[in-house]
C-alpha cells in the first residue's frame, strides 16, 4: 500500500510550493462561495444578503481554510519555524543585546571547545593500535612501597611472557630514546624505541614494506633495526631499495630490516627514527636490575582487567621465591595502557578544563542577565500575547527558541574562535608534542553542539518561566503607568552580578597565583652565572670504540678512548677564540648511594642517598659556582692519586650537619656496586638550580671524569657518556652562538666525525624551559582572566545601565524635589560597589576551596596567598565601580522634565 | 481499532458521504455538499466549510485524487474522483456502516 508514500509526497509538494498551494486553496474555496453565491441570488435574495446566507452556511472561511490547510503541512515543524523566524527577528531588533550575548557566550563556548580538543587528543580518543582496549601496561612496585610504580626488570618481563595465560603477548619497550647514529650521511643524534621482536604484533602493526624482527634478533655486536617512515624519507629520501642498508646505531652495526607506516609513531606523538631490538632473555639481564622498559600486555579476548591483576599476583608471588635477592616484596600492577600513558596528562588538563567552565558560566550568567533585563521589559508584550490567546507553553517555548537561536549562534562563532583557540594553545604550550593531533573533529563539534544547546538551556529556563507566570493584570497595568520593575526580577538580576564577579574572582585569583609564580621563578637566584653560556648536548656510542662488553654478564667497560676524547674536546674548545671557559657535566645521577667510611654501615636498602654527577675539574669556574669550603676538583686529581668528592651545601647540612666535612670519605655505591676506590670530600660548594622550580635542593656529590670507574652495569654506562658541554664566552663580544655552534662542531668533528653534538642552547633558555610549565599556566590562566574579567565587566555594567533606566522615573522625581547629583550619583554607585563586594567576598570563599587544584603549579605562593588574594579583589572592585561610572553619571544628568514624562 | 471519539466518528461519517457521492462520478467540491444537502435535505446539516478538510484529508491518504477543471460556467475548479484505494475504502467502511445501523436498529425495535 503506498498510501503513506502519496501521503509524503504530497506533503512535500505543497510544503516547497507553498504560495502556489495557498493560492490554489484560494481559488478552490472562492469557487464554492461564488457558486453557492449566485445560487442564493438565484434564488431571490439581495446581493448582500445572498453573500451572508452563503458565509453563514460556509462557516468561519479562514478557519477553515486554515484547517485544510493544516492537513498538508507539518504542524509542529513549522510552528516551530515560524518561532525560529520570529526569534530571529526580534533579536534582530535589538543588535547591542544580540552582539553582547552571542560574543559572550562565543568565547565561553569557543574556550570549552578549545580546551575539550586538546582533552579529545590527548586523553578521549582511543588509542591507535589495534584494539586498543585490550591493551594494559603491567608494572611493578619497589620493594615494600605498595604505591609506587616502576617499569620491570627486564627478565621479570620475560618471565611473565612465559607464565601468564591472560595475556595474549607480553611486549617490553621503551619510550623514545635519544641513541647516536653513523653511517653514510653522517652523525646525528637519532631517536630510538628499544623493543622485545613480538612489540609491532602485539600492538597490530605492519611494515610497509620489509619485515618486523624475528625472535631474539639484538645480537651485541650486530643488529637489525625497522626504520619509521618519516626516518625513510630523511635520511633515504624514501629510497626504496633501503632495506639491507647498514648504519651504526650507538656502535652497533645495524642492517634496516622493515620501514614502519607512518601510522605507527612513538607513545607521545614525538618525532621517532627507528625501533631497534632488545632480546629480553639475553644472559646481560640476569641480574634483574634493569628496570628501563615498560611491558605491554594484550589481554586474550574476554579477558579482564581483574583476571590478569590476579593471575600476575600469582606469577609474581613465584618469581618472589624464585629470586628473593631482587624480588622480595615486589608486587605488580596491571592497568590500562591509556590509563598509564595519559594520567600525568590529566592532571595537568582538567584544571583547565575547570578554568574553561568558569569562563562559560560567566558568559551564561552574563547572557541570563542580559535576558532577564529584556524579559522584564517584555512583559507587556507577553501579556498583551497572553491576553490574545497565545499559550503558557507557546510563550515559554517562544523564549526557549530564542534563547536557544542566542546559544546556537554563540555556539557557531564559538567554533570559528576555537580554531583560534587551538592555535593560541599550541603556541603558548610551545614543546606540546601532540599537537597535530588537537583537532576540530566530529567530537569536538558535538561537544560544542551540547554545550551550546546546554547553555541556551541553563539562559534560557529562568526567564521562560518567568514570563509563563507573568501576571496578566499586573503587567497590563504596570504598561500604562511604568513604575520599577518587579522585586523578583531585579533581585534575580543582582544576584547574577554578584554570581559573575565571584566567578571572575576565583579566575582572577588562579591567574594572579600563576603569575605571582612565574616572577618568583624568573628571580630564583640558580647558584651559578647563567650569562654568556652556551649548552651542547653531546654522547659518546656505547660501542665501538669507546665501550667494550665484558663477556658473561650485563658489564660495559668504558675504553681509555674515553677521558681522552673529553680532554682533548675540553682543550680545543677553550683554545676557541673568545671562549673564556668551558667545563663538562653528566646528567643527574640517581640511584646512587653512599657510606661513609669508619662510621657503622647500614644495611644496603637503608642507604643514605645522594645524587651524583661526574663533571671536569673546569666546570665550577666556568660557571662560577661559589666555593665554600676547601677546594674545587682540579686537574691533579688524577686516576693515580687519591680519588677526590666536592659535596654540595645540602650533602654536608643532611649527612655533615655537626662535623667538618672535608676529609671524610665515602664509598659511593651505584645499583649495587660499590666504586671501587673511597672518595675524599675535598671541597663544599653552593647549591646549584639547574630546574629552578626545584624546592628543596638535592644532596650531590660532584667527582671528576679523570677519576671513574671504568665498568658499569645495566646500562649505567650512559652516565659516563652523555655529558653537557658549558660553554662561557667572553662577555661585551654580542650574540655569537652560531659562531660558537660552527666552532664547537668543528671540534667534535676533528675527534670524532660519527659524533653527533645536540640541543644547542644558551644557559638562560634551559633555564627558561626549566619553568615552562608555570609559565604555560600562567598565560593560559591570563587569557581566560581576562576573559572573564571582560565578561564580568560587561555583566556589571549591564546590570547598572539597567538599573538607571528603570529608575529614571525615579530620579527624575528625586532631581526635580530637589536631591543633589552627588546623592544620585551615591545612589547608583553605593549599589554597584555593594554588589561587586559581595562578589568578591563570595569569590574569596571560592577560590580558596578552588585553587588548590593548581597548588603543584604554585611556587613561591601558597594557593591561598593573602597579597595575591587582596590585590585582585581590590582590582575587581576597581572595576565593579569603574563599570557603574558611565550608568552613574548617566543618572546624574537626568532632567527631571524628561524622565517625569518618560513611559 | 482504537476507540473512536464522536468528533472523530462524525468526521468519518462525512468522509463515507464523499466518497460514496464521488462513486457518481468526478465532481468539485461545490457540487459534493449540494449532492449531499440535497439528498439528506437538511438531517445532516454541517457547515459547508468543513468539507474541504475533509477532501483534502481524503487526497492525502491517496483515497481520491484530484485535478483542475472547468465548471460547467466556465471556471477553474478543482474536481475530485474517486481511487482504487478510496473504491476499496468505501466498500469496507459501508459494510461497517450495515452492521451498525442494523444493530442499532435491532435494539431500537426490541
Amino acid at each position: 500500500m503506498s498510501g503513506w508514500r502519496t501521503t509524503i509526497r504530497l506533503r512535500f509538494r505543497a510544503l516547497i510550493q507553498r504560495r502556489a498551494f495557498d493560492r490554489d486553496l484560494e481559488d478552490e474555496i472562492g469557487f464554492h462561495l461564488a457558486m453557492r453565491e449566485r445560487k442564493q441570488r438565484n434564488s431571490g435574495l439581495g446581493a448582500e444578503d445572498a453573500h451572508y446566507a452563503t458565509i453563514r452556511r460556509f462557516g468561519n472561511v479562514t478557519l477553515w481554510k486554515e484547517d485544510t490547510r493544516e492537513m498538508w503541512t507539518f504542524t509542529t515543524f513549522e510552528t516551530l519555524w515560524q518561532d525560529v523566524c520570529f526569534a530571529v527577528r526580534t533579536l534582530r531588533k535589538s543588535p547591542a543585546f544580540l552582539t553582547v550575548v552571542v560574543f559572550s557566550l562565543a568565547l565561553g563556548i569557543g574556550a570549552n571547545s578549545t580546551i575539550f580538543s586538546v582533552l579529545n587528543a590527548v586523553l578521549y580518543r582511543p588509542l591507535p593500535y589495534r584494539e586498543p582496549g585490550r591493551l594494559m601496561t603491567i608494572e611493578e612496585t619497589e620493594a615494600g612501597r605498595q604505591n609506587s610504580g616502576e617499569p620491570p626488570a627486564i627478565a621479570d618481563g620475560a618471565d611473565w611472557r612465559k607464565q601468564s595465560h591472560v595475556f595474549e603477548d607480553i611486549a617490553l619497550t621503551s619510550f623514545t630514546e635519544p641513541t647516536s647514529l653513523a653511517g653514510d650521511g653522517g652523525a646525528e643524534q637519532a631517536r630510538a624505541q628499544f623493543v622485545t621482536p613480538n612489540f609491532f604484533h602485539l600492538m597490530g602493526a605492519s611494515p610497509m614494506f620489509g619485515r618486523i624482527f624475528t625472535a631474539s634478533e639484538a645480537q651485541d655486536l650486530t643488529q637489525t633495526v625497522v626504520i619509521s617512515s618519516p626516518f625513510w624519507k630523511r635520511r633515504f629520501n624514501g629510497d626504496p631499495k633501503v632495506l639491507g642498508k647498514t648504519f651504526k646505531v650507538s656502535g652497533v652495526l645495524s642492517t634496516v630490516v622493515g620501514v614502519m607506516p607512518p601510522s605507527l609513531g612513538s607513545f607521545y606523538g614525538g618525532p621517532l627514527d627507528m625501533w631497534v631490538p632488545i632480546d629480553a632473555e639475553s644472559a646481560r639481564y640476569s641480574e634483574r636490575k634493569d628496570h628501563w622498559l615498560i611491558a605491554i600486555g594484550r589481554l586474550r579476548p574476554g579477558a579482564t582487567q581483574s583476571q590478569a591483576q590476579i593471575e600476575m599476583n600469582v606469577i609474581a608471588h613465584r618469581l618472589e621465591q624464585a629470586y628473593p635477592a631482587t624480588n622480595k616484596g615486589v608486587r605488580v600492577r596491571v592497568m590500562p595502557l591509556h590509563e598509564a600513558l595519559y594520567e600525568g596528562a590529566g592532571r595537568y588538563l582538567y584544571p583547565l578544563l575547570g578554568a574553561v567552565v568558569c569562563v562559560l558560566m560567566i558568559a551564561c550568567v552574563n547572557a541570563a542577565n542580559l535576558l532577564q533585563a529584556r524579559t522584564e521589559t517584555r512583559r507587556t508584550e507577553f501579556a498583551v500575547r497572553a491576553s490574545l490567546g497565545a499559550g503558557r507553553r507557546r510563550l515559554m517555548r517562544q523564549l526557549l527558541i530564542e534563547s536557544g537561536v542566542l546559544g546556537l549562534a554563540g555556539g557557531m562563532l564559538g567554533i570559528g574562535l576555537t580554531f583560534a583557540g587551538i592555535r593560541l594553545f599550541l603556541a603558548v604550550a610551545m614543546d606540546f608534542t601532540e599537537g597535530d593531533r588537537v583537532t576540530l573533529d566530529i567530537r569536538v563539534l558535538l561537544f560544542t553542539l551540547a554545550v551550546s544547546l546546554a547553555t541556551a538551556l541553563l539562559v534560557g529556563s529562568a526567564p521562560a518561566f518567568q514570563a509563563a507566570r507573568t501576571d496578566l493584570n499586573l503587567a497590563l497595568r504596570e504598561g500604562e503607568r511604568r513604575t520599577t520593575a518587579g522585586k523578583g526580577g531585579r533581585r534575580t538580576r543582582h544576584v547574577l552580578a554578584v554570581a559573575e564577579i565571584a566567578l571572575a574572582m576565583v579566575l582572577l585569583v588562579g591567574a594572579g597565583l600563576m603569575i605571582n609564580s612565574v616572577l618568583r621563578l624568573q628571580q630564583v637566584n640558580p647558584g651559578f652565572d647563567p650569562t654568556h653560556v652556551m649548552n651542547f648536548d653531546l654522547s659518546l656510542s656505547e660501542g665501538e670504540p669507546y665501550v667494550v662488553r665484558v663477556p658473561g654478564g650485563d658489564i660495559e667497560r668504558a675504553t681509555p678512548l674515553v677521558t681522552a676524547f673529553y680532554r682533548r674536546l675540553l682543550d680545543k674548545v677553550a683554545a676557541i677564540p673568545g671562549v673564556e671557559s668551558a667545563g663538562m657535566i653528566t646528567p643527574y645521577g640517581f640511584g646512587y648511594s653512599f657510606s661513609v667510611l669508619g662510621r657503622p654501615a647500614p644495611p644496603p636498602d637503608k642507604m643514605p642517598r645522594t645524587g651524583f654527577r661526574e663533571i671536569s675539574p673546569s666546570l665550577f669556574r666556568a660557571l662560577k659556582i661559589r666555593l665554600k669550603k676547601g677546594r674545587y676538583l682540579s686537574g691533579a686529581d688524577l686516576p693515580g692519586a687519591p680519588w677526590a668528592a666536592v659535596v654540595n651545601e645540602t650533602f654536608v647540612r643532611r649527612y655533615f650537619p655537626h662535623e667538618d666535612p672535608i676529609g671524610q670519605r665515602l664509598v659511593l655505591r651505584f645499583i649495587d656496586l660499590d666504586q671501587k676506590q673511597p672518595r675524599q670530600i675535598v671541597g663544599v660548594v653552593g647549591d646549584v638550580k639547574w630546574y629552578l622550580p626545584e624546592r628543596e635542593p638535592d644532596p650531590i656529590v660532584y667527582t671528576s671524569y679523570l677519576q671513574q670507574d671504568s665498568d658499569y652495569r645495566g646500562g649505567g654506562i650512559l652516565s659516563h657518556l652523555a655529558q653537557t658541554l658549558m660553554v662561557r664566552s667572553v662577555p661585551g663580544l654580542g650574540n655569537r652562538e652560531a659562531d660558537l655552534t660552527k666552532e664547537v662542531k668543528k671540534a667534535v668533528a676533528e675527534l670524532d666525525p660519527d659524533q653527533p653534538v645536540t640541543n644547542m642552547m644558551t644557559m638562560e633558555q634551559s633555564l627558561a624551559r626549566s619553568i615552562g610549565d608555570a609559565q604555560f599556566y600562567a598565560r593560559l590562566l591570563e587569557i581566560f582572566a581576562a576573559i572573564a574579567l571582560l565578561l564580568a565587566a560587561i555583566g556589571i555594567y549591564g546590570s547598572m545601565s539597567y538599573f538607571v533606566t528603570e529608575r529614571t522615573h525615579e530620579i527624575g522625581i528625586r532631581v526635580a524635589l530637589g536631591a543633589q547629583r552627588r546623592s544620585i550619583l551615591g545612589l547608583v554607585a553605593g549599589l554597584g560597589l555593594k554588589l561587586s563586594l559581595m562578589g568578591v567576598a563570595i569569590g574569596v570563599a571560592l577560590a580558596v576551596g578552588l585553587t588548590r587544584v593548581i597548588a603543584q603549579f604554585l611556587f613561591g605562593v601558597t594557593a591561598t596567598d593573602p597579597a595575591t588574594f587582596a590585590e585582585v579583589g581590590l582590582g575587581l572592585l576597581g572595576i565593579g565601580v569603574l563599570a557603574c561610572y558611565i550608568p552613574a553619571r548617566r543618572a546624574t544628568r537626568v532632567d527631571p522634565m524628561v524622565a517625569l514624562r518618560h513611559e | 481499532m482504537k476507540d473512536k471519539n464522536p468528533g472523530e466518528l462524525l468526521r468519518d461519517t462525512l468522509d463515507m458521504l464523499v466518497l460514496k457521492t464521488l462513486t457518481r462520478g468526478p465532481r468539485h467540491g461545490y457540487a459534493i455538499a449540494e449532492f449531499i444537502e440535497e439528498t439528506t435535505g437538511d438531517v445532516l446539516r454541517v457547515e459547508e466549510g468543513a468539507l474541504y478538510p475533509a477532501l483534502h484529508r481524503l487526497e492525502l491518504r491517496g483515497l481520491v485524487a484530484a485535478e483542475w477543471g472547468v465548471s460547467e460556467n466556465n471556471r477553474r475548479a478543482r474536481y475530485y474522483k474517486l481511487t482504487a484505494a478510496g473504491r476499496k475504502q468505501l466498500s469496507e467502511e459501508s459494510a461497517r456502516w450495515d452492521r451498525m445501523t442494523s444493530a442499532v436498529a435491532r435494539i431500537m425495535e426490541a
